[in-house]
């Protein structure tokens, strides 16, 4: 699954260790998440989706290696 | 998502200070028999099977408690080290959680199994003994391993 929090962070201003206060998370779960290293639990995903005002599918975006 | 079967987090602190001494005073028990004449005690046993005389459901023992003591602080203090939680306990950290968990399971048995295939006797009431904590031992390695890691790169980014 590929994500645009970075892009998302980028547009609000917001940093990651913000982010990460905002979404009450750690800043490390935030890094893992924009690197692709973890994928966040569906309550996570409607939360950043809240806190960017964006509807979650414009954050994130299954891959062809998902359905695999 | 409230997780309920964690420490709170000031229990890991507590949890290495208990630890850490006994550890080493378990392990020059170990190695030099220690056991000194004011820890012998007579006390309540059950499935008694001592070699000389008969076998016994129940009964008194004597038995010097100095290991007894030792084993109990290893076991209690390496679960408030193992399972305290982080100071923001986050779904990421569980997963990492629960992966530390299985790896060091992997881990424990792994070496178990050489250790039947390789090691006989009396030999193998070492790898008894020390397997009794080595589980626990595996996980807070790997666990706080894999944290430091994420924490290290989380300090790269930004």
């Amino acid at each position: 699954m590929k994500n645009s929090i970075k892009v998302e962070r980028a547009k609000k201003n917001i940093t990651q260790a913000n982010l990460a206060i905002l979404a009450k998370v750690s800043r490390q779960t935030i890094n893992a998440m924009e690197l692709g290293k973890y994928v966040p639990s569906t309550v996570l995903a409607l939360k950043l989706a809240q806190i960017f005002d964006v509807e979650i599918s414009q954050i994130f975006t299954l891959e062809d290696s998902d359905w695999a | 998502m409230e997780i309920n079967y964690l420490f709170p987090n000031k229990f890991k602190k507590i949890g290495w200070l208990l630890l850490i001494p006994s550890a080493i005073m378990g392990l020059i028990t170990l190695l030099y028999e220690c056991e000194p004449g004011f820890l012998d005690f007579d006390l309540p046993a059950i499935f008694i099977d001592d070699f000389s005389k008969e076998q016994k459901l129940y009964g008194m023992v004597k038995n010097n408690i100095l290991n007894e003591i030792l084993g109990i602080l290893i076991i209690i203090s390496s679960l408030f080290v193992a399972f305290s939680k982080e100071k923001l306990e986050d779904e990421y950290i569980s997963k990492i959680r629960l992966e530390s968990l299985v790896w060091a399971v992997y881990v424990n048995y792994g070496i178990l199994l050489l250790s039947f295939l390789f090691i006989f006797d009396f030999s193998f009431l070492w790898v008894m003994i020390f397997n009794m904590f080595t589980v626990l031992l595996f996980f807070i390695i790997r666990f706080n391993w894999q944290i430091s890691k994420l924490e290290k790169s989380a300090r790269h980014e930004e």
